[in-house]
């Protein structure tokens, strides 16, 4: 498979994500109608001028309920990934740098972890410690947490006894300084390029949970829980209610893929161009 | 004159393998290196040489096992210090120079930014200062145009170049008391083999440093060095300035290891 030039993967993934932001951004002070409350149109309304995606089952404006949602949906996203990308990194390059003990340590708790299906473990803490967007977006990240872990230890272990690694040590470096100053950002690569599978997955899973009712308050204009309020609809007839949150979730998670496949480059200097 | 900056005292050991068996290779190897001085330590392949000089920053193979003797360094046996206290000499009081330059470098950062990194662990001030600093150093290894060069990764600089940077590193920016160099100049070409050990010369004479310096080469160790260790299979075989070994050798090996080079006036290559 041949990937898109760098600079065009980056544009695309950028300017996509960058409309998101900006949907995020402009519904915490304006959309068309209240995204929370029914009735501001009749049921099931047809795309029109009026009401551009049309209205649901309750009547509420969809594409004000999208817009609002996008506030849901990018943030946990974001944090999620951005938790787990920090917090596995440090455990793996840890475990990769120091070895022994440590190392069994750090990777058995991982590996019994990863024994789990990870969408059911999210969904057993979220029905346990109840719904909210803090408790989701930890869980999210605590599930991508292992495969960071994984993917920093396997890349600091090969490098630890590189010269560079060697190098560090000999001009004085103290060992966290050369596993985190020296090896880390080595490793990038392939933890960042990890990150858009990531962040994909975390989007799914956040829509899963809502579509399962599982997620935030059925009434949040999260994707999921729209998808799901539209789902009697879709055989009947009225497509729109469930379709253009769909097409959020497919925008938001191709924007990652392309996003970070640059940012997998850019980590590398002789590639970056 | 004072005591000697480095003194290797009985230093034994063996390569230990999988299986438990040793290997013995190093045999009762000592040698001095007085300050201010560059002293080659010289040897084939397997004598030993790069092993012994491991050793004395604490950077020999896991499997190796010493057996007897000391690194006396100012006085000081490095083998008895807490790793601790082998930090806080690493860099400050003794650096190395390794012979692959180009992997010894960071490949994700700036060359510049990699030595000003350093600049700021052992003297500490500001990025900008050590920026400033770096710069200078590069210029006095010679690497021209600097500002542009320090901004450059490590996969633009050609191996001579990248070999200068880390010389600039070793020696001007860590400011060490000894120095050591572990073949520094093989895989390069021979012109710049021999502008490097100028430069290697140049930098101890100017700044008082004490060098020791790995080579199987007897070429670069003419000029440059002022006393000869010759190591084969894990002893020293002969020791003495860098005049008495090329013009009287006593040994037999370092006869042969001269005609090798084609560098001592031995009774072989007047016959030739």
């Amino acid at each position: 498979m041949t990937r898109a030039p760098l600079a065009w993967s980056m544009r695309i993934g950028l300017c996509i994500l960058g409309a998101y932001v900006a949907l995020a951004l402009i519904s915490l002070v304006w959309t068309p109608y209240d995204p929370l409350s029914p009735g501001v149109g009749d049921s099931f309304l047809p795309p029109s001028v009026e009401f551009p995606l049309g209205t649901d089952r309750l009547g509420s404006d969809v594409l004000s309920r999208l817009m609002a949602g996008t506030q849901y949906n990018l943030g946990i996203a974001l944090v999620a990934v951005i938790l787990a990308l920090v917090i596995g990194s440090a455990l793996g390059v840890v475990a990769g740098y120091y070895g022994g003990a440590t190392d069994i340590a750090i990777s058995r708790s991982v590996e019994i972890f990863q024994a789990f299906p990870g969408v059911l473990f999210a969904m057993l803490v979220v029905k346990a410690v109840g719904p909210g967007v803090l408790n989701i977006i930890l869980v999210l990240s605590f599930i991508g947490i292992p495969d960071y872990a994984r993917l920093a230890r396997a890349e600091v272990q090969s490098r630890r006894n590189w010269p560079y690694a060697e190098a560090a040590r000999m001009v004085g470096n103290r060992s966290w300084q050369v596993a985190f100053r020296h090896l880390l950002p080595n490793s990038m690569g392939p933890l960042l390029a990890f990150t858009s599978i990531n962040a994909a997955f975390v989007s799914l899973v956040t829509a899963s949970l809502g579509f399962l009712g599982l997620g935030l308050n059925p009434n949040t204009p999260e994707w999921g829980n729209m998808i799901a309020r539209g789902q009697d609809g879709v055989m009947t007839g009225e497509w729109w209610v469930s379709f253009f949150p769909g097409l959020a979730i497919l925008g938001m998670t191709g924007a990652f893929y392309l996003l970070g496949d640059a940012l997998a480059d850019l980590a590398d200097p002789r590639r970056r161009r | 004159m004072s005591s000697p900056l480095l003194e290797i005292e009985g230093l034994s050991g063996s390569f230990r393998s999988p299986n438990g068996a040793l290997t013995p290779v190093l045999h009762d190897v000592s040698f001095a290196v007085p300050r201010g001085t560059v002293t080659a330590i010289v040897g084939e392949t397997g004598s030993g040489k790069s092993l012994t000089a491991l050793s004395i920053l604490g950077i020999q193979p896991p499997t190796f096992q010493r057996s007897a003797g000391r690194i006396l360094f100012d006085g000081r046996d490095l083998l008895t210090l807490k790793p601790e206290e082998m930090r806080g000499i690493r860099g400050r009081r003794i650096s190395i120079v390794f012979q692959d330059a180009r992997a010894a470098l960071n490949p994700v950062f700036t060359v510049g930014r990699q030595l000003a990194d350093v600049h700021r662990l052992h003297h500490g001030g500001s990025a900008s200062r050590a920026m400033k600093r770096t710069i200078e150093a590069l210029r006095a290894v010679s690497i021209p145009e600097p500002e542009r060069r320090a901004r450059q990764y490590p996969h633009e600089f050609s191996g001579g170049m990248a070999q200068r940077a880390m010389i600039a590193l070793a020696a001007l920016v860590c400011e060490p008391e000894l120095l050591i160099l572990d073949e520094p100049t093989t895989g390069l070409d021979v012109t710049i083999q021999a502008a490097i050990m100028e430069l290697i010369g140049d930098l101890v004479r100017e700044r008082g440093l004490t060098a020791c310096l790995i080579t199987h080469d007897l070429g670069v160790v003419a000029e440059t060095c002022d006393r000869v260790v010759v190591m084969n299979a894990g002893r020293v075989v002969e020791t003495g300035t860098t005049e008495a070994i090329f013009t009287r050798p006593r040994q037999d090996y370092t006869r042969r290891l001269l005609a090798a080079s084609q560098l001592g006036e031995t009774p072989e290559m007047i016959e030739a």
